[in-house]
């Protein structure tokens, strides 16, 4: 019996292993350029991840909020915004807003009291706006004391439809791309913090940009095949900001599914990915024949332009539940770098 | 309140011992069967028994709780009374084909099986079919099935139990069964209520809360202890059954089962939501009806089966804008709605020869409405699909037995699904009596088998892919078993198995670049390890008896297909979430009226990810479970009664089973049992 009990135990010893509780010391040069990348990582496992590279040194970190704050970021990271020296991390369903330091990665604050944020934008030191997904409001936050102040009540959308993306400012008037089962772009006075226009483009438009000459520019996914939403042909438009008008229409193939529009540094160049990753100039009449870059099995998930240089990085999930690649290329396309990072890598941000 | 209610019951226990008779726990020692009186129907089949020692262990186990402890498969589990699925083999929860007195439990539109829903009290018998073996049962079992089924209860009059059940985290669980019988008639009513706030504590790691000063500076940071959030449950099970034995070897029998499940789902460790503000939950009604009729003759029987399951399940999403109202962010719905049939007959011919075949139909009709949106135009729209499938399923097979130390069967199904027709799916089991000494039997299979994609993996909106191929794959297995023992003193057998297995066009829900998930296509997997098994009883002394069972498996459970790109670093390396080793004890030792159990299992580190690379944010270290419970029975002339106590997880481990969901520390729950004596009382 006593043998037993020796060998019964024996099978208690050995638990679980933890690595919590240390926190990892990081100094990056204050006036050092880097790229952050948000990991999504998998719904609902809380897996995403921040990555920081440095272009000078090519030199990746990787899961810098984890090893700097010894916690998680939380379930997909969605996006990342820079304002005053601080980083805004938005973590979709985890319902935060995380602001960190930019050369440590430490927490300094966050924001709670979210429905499901996707993107930030910083209209003054103390206010900003936050979209979501399943709720009709466009929040309003003071980011000085991480407090939600008000809200932009969207009309004719109910929260179970609601989806609002991204914004981009012109003057006093920001501009709301509405994607998920939505067709339209909101303009925002952000004085009154009301809603001045809508123009309807075509079914979901996926992100939203603002050119060197002033345009407004905005690419669809078309929705998909069987939705009572509709189904049709995505399309990338060119919007005339003043007139709130739509100057230009470049179609896509019915299938196809454009998203991730982005501008280089100088706003003359327009890049998104369709399978492949696609260049224009913003003066173009036609969408190129060619693509920039070929897919090679990869899956191009996340795109960015290097403001200075122009290098264009590209994030590759490879299969949703392995690290990410990201492939950083010369404006001439020739492969410069290329290093893992979390995963799903879907969004970029500068510093 | 708990507290008040142990020490009530600890009292009435000191007192009712004080003037009862020990009732005796009879744990037999069966007597080592003779070599060669194997079952011609069981020829070369790998599979797992749970006795009802096992499933009648207490009210407040599932059968994902049971299999956990039990068996050598995996259980995958999102947290207590949530989402459990089960796996062989490494394979996938959806390879794991489930039946219940001949009908599929496997949800037509997931294609898996959630265990936490099927308490273990109401199922009687319950068979493990490993690999191969599926195919005996039913098609698409890559991994293997498990059969679950009622029995009669062989009652002789009036016959009634109840059990109550208070634990920690003011878990309440309830059992009642009602039955009668005589000769030819049984019937029985068994109703179980479990509900519990569920929320215990535990230390998050994976957050911090902040200290702010007046500027809003950060000063201070610390892990909170919280409480399980948003995971409140109330789960409702009645089984009727009705059974009528014409003693001249026609048996018609009835069952009846009705769920009824109403299930928060729990808040991730990494959410910072206000729970107050969010209510996430599932709601659950199901209907399950089968109407049996058996004749059986001296070298054949026939047997039909009829049945209907009726599902409604509805997941509310919604949440307090601020005006005091709960409003729907998420608003699904879906209804299934199945009519089952079956027939199946046998033929001896002398004692050498079993031919057997049947053929099942499962009829669904399924109606998903996803969610409620406005059109471009201003009218509304629901998002979702209406879908009806025929799934037919026929097999023969031919059994031989040329020698008594030798046998040999062949087996050949074939399916239709919608008018989707499966290749031949052939099966072959020998096994034979290696040494009379030990009782050591050698048995190999060998199968090809598919498995159709489910209803949401064509048809879900959006991502349905009506494009998918079906999985298929190649098993085989090959083991050795011993049994040695004396009657009444000592009984001793084991097991090991190699099993080897290829998937092709393994089904996995990915997601897109438009913003939502869709099945595609896209692995190879070699699946193959062993599974060892032992078990022992010994009455080393006098009314003294010890039982041990135990499982290992090791399944390597391979990406062998090709790279999705240069980047793709998951081929040749295990899938995520499958262990590469599981282990379980379970020992049992019984005096008198006292019995002890400690249960153990272990799982070794899961990778999260499909190039099993490690990271901080993603790591699932392998962990041991300790369970114990000290049972008291006791007789008297008018009832039967137990009082038994359970500890679960006995060493307050920190563990996960999947990432970012909290499981309980150590907790405990007490059980009283009462079955009252009638005059005919068995």
């Amino acid at each position: 019996m006593r043998r037993l009990l020796l060998i019964l135990a024996l099978f208690a010893v050995g638990c679980m292993e933890w690595d919590y509780g240390l926190e990892e010391d990081f100094d990056i040069e204050a006036s050092a350029r880097g790229l952050f990348i948000c990991n999504e990582g998998n719904f609902q496992y809380g897996n995403a991840t921040l990555s920081y590279y440095d272009p000078e040194t090519r030199k990746v970190e990787n899961e810098v909020f984890y090893r700097a704050n010894a916690m998680k970021l939380g379930d997909v990271a969605q996006s990342m915004t820079i304002h005053n020296g601080r980083g805004w991390v938005v973590v979709n369903n985890s319902h935060v807003i995380f602001a960190i330091d930019l050369d440590t990665f430490k927490e300094v604050g966050r924001i709670t009291g979210l429905t499901s944020p996707r993107y930030m934008h910083f209209v003054s030191d103390e206010k900003a706006y936050v979209t979501q997904i399943w709720d009709n409001r466009i929040f309003i936050v003071n980011p000085k004391c991480y407090e939600v102040t008000g809200y932009i009540e969207v009309p004719n959308m109910t929260m179970e439809q609601g989806s609002t993306e991204q914004m981009v400012q012109l003057g006093k008037y920001l501009y709301v791309n509405c994607w998920s089962y939505q067709n339209r772009i909101l303009k925002i006075d952000t004085e009154s913090d009301t809603i001045v226009g809508e123009l309807e483009v075509g079914i979901q438009p996926t992100s939203l940009a603002l050119d060197c000459t002033g345009k407004l520019w905005t690419v669809t996914d078309g929705g998909y095949d069987g939705s009572p939403y509709g189904y049709e042909a995505p399309a990338l438009y060119r919007i005339d900001p003043d007139s709130f008008t739509i100057e230009a229409k470049f179609e896509f193939q019915k299938g196809d599914a454009p998203s991730e529009l982005q501008l280089n540094g100088a706003g003359d160049t327009l890049y998104w990915i369709n399978d492949d990753i696609w260049a224009m100039d913003v003066t173009a009449e036609r969408v190129p024949v060619r693509p920039f870059l070929d897919s090679r099995g990869t899956i191009y998930y996340g795109l960015t332009i290097d403001p200075k240089s122009g290098d264009v990085y590209i994030a590759d999930a490879v299969d949703y539940t392995q690290q990410g690649k990201i492939y950083r290329y010369s404006a001439s396309a020739e492969l410069i770098d290329e290093f893992y990072v979390g995963i799903i890598p879907g969004s970029f941000c500068w510093k | 309140m708990f507290k008040r209610v142990a020490i009530i019951m600890l009292c009435w226990v000191v007192a009712t011992i004080s003037v009862a008779t020990a009732q005796e726990r009879h744990y037999d020692i069966d007597e080592v069967a003779v070599y060669g009186v194997r079952p011609i129907g069981d020829i070369g089949v790998q599979q797992t028994k749970l006795d009802s020692l096992v499933l009648k262990e207490t009210i407040s186990l599932s059968m994902a709780d049971v299999l956990a402890f039990n068996t050598p498969i995996f259980v995958k589990s999102y947290g207590r009374a949530t989402l459990s699925t089960v796996s062989f083999r490494g394979t996938s929860p959806s390879h794991t084909q489930v039946t219940w007195n001949g009908m599929k439990l496997n949800n037509p539109m997931l294609g898996m099986t959630d265990f936490s829903t099927i308490p273990s009290y109401f199922i009687d018998d319950a068979t493990l079919l490993h690999g191969t073996s599926s195919v005996n049962e039913t098609g698409g079992g890559l991994g293997g099935a498990i059969k679950l089924s009622t029995t009669p209860a062989n009652y002789d009059g009036l016959r009634l139990q109840y059990v109550q059940g208070i634990g920690s985290f003011r878990t309440f669980d309830e059992f009642l069964r009602i039955g009668w019988g005589n000769a030819h008639w049984q019937t029985s009513t068994r109703v179980s209520l479990s509900t519990s706030p569920n929320d215990f504590k535990y230390v998050n790691r994976d957050k911090k809360i902040n200290v702010y000063d007046e500027q809003m500076n950060i000063i201070d940071q610390y892990y909170p202890v919280e409480r399980n959030k948003s995971g409140a449950y109330r789960d409702l099970h009645i089984l009727q059954e009705v059974y009528y034995n014409t003693g001249r070897g026609d048996r018609i029998g009835l069952n009846a089962w009705y769920v009824n499940s109403n299930r928060e789902l729990a808040m991730l460790t990494t959410d910072y939501a206000d729970d107050t503000k969010f209510d996430n939950r599932q709601r659950e009604q199901t209907f399950r009806g089968v109407v049996s009729w058996d004749h059986l003759r001296d070298v054949w029987s026939i047997s039909a089966n009829g049945g209907y399951v009726y599902t409604s399940m509805a997941y509310d999403y919604v949440r307090d804008p601020g005006n005091g109202t709960m409003t729907p962010m998420t608003r699904s719905r879906s209804k299934i709605n199945t009519i089952y049939a079956k027939a199946e007959g046998k033929y001896f011919i002398g004692n050498r020869w079993l031919f057997t075949a049947n053929l099942a139909m499962h009829q669904h009709f399924v109606e998903s409405r996803d969610k409620n949106i406005i059109l471009q135009e201003g009218n509304k729209a629901i998002v979702g699909y209406n879908q009806a499938r025929v799934e037919l399923s026929g097999v023969v097979s031919a059994k031989w037995q040329p020698i008594d130390r030798f046998g040999i069967s062949a087996v050949l199904r074939e399916e239709l699904f919608g008018t989707q027709l499966s290749p031949i799916i052939p099966a072959l089991f020998i096994d034979g009596v290696v040494s009379r000494r030990g009782n050591i039997t050698a048995k190999a299979s060998l199968s090809r088998n598919y498995r159709f994609p489910s209803l949401n993996d064509l048809y879900f909106l959006p991502g349905g892919n009506p494009n998918l191929r079906s999985e298929s794959g190649w098993t085989y297995d090959a083991g050795l078993s011993f049994k040695v023992g004396k009657e009444g003193l000592y009984s001793l057998s084991g097991s090991a198995t190699w099993f080897d297995s290829y998937i092709h066009d393994w089904i996995l829900w990915l997601p897109t670049t438009k913003g939502f998930f869709s099945p595609r296509n896209v692995k190879d997997v070699h699946a193959y390890g062993v599974e060892l098994k032992a078990s022992t009883s010994v009455q080393f002394a006098r009314e003294w008896t010890l039982s041990l069972d135990a499982n290992y498996s090791w399944t390597p459970s391979i990406n062998c297909g090709e790279k999705l790109s240069d980047a793709d670093r998951s081929v040749g390396k295990q899938l995520p979430y499958v262990p590469l080793h599981t282990a379980n004890i379970n020992g049992r030792l019984a005096w008198r009226g006292w019995a002890f159990s400690y249960k153990w299992c272990y799982y070794s580190e899961r990778y999260t990810m499909s190039s099993n690379d490690y990271t901080l944010s993603g790591r699932l270290p392998d962990y041991f479970m300790s369970n114990i419970s000290l049972e008291k029975s006791l007789s008297f002339s008018w009832a039967d009664l137990s009082v038994k106590g359970t500890i679960n997880n006995l060493f307050d481990e920190e563990y996960l089973s999947v990432l970012s969901r909290p499981m309980p520390g150590i907790n405990f729950e007490i059980f009283l049992s009462i079955t009252p004596k009638f005059k005919r009382g068995k």
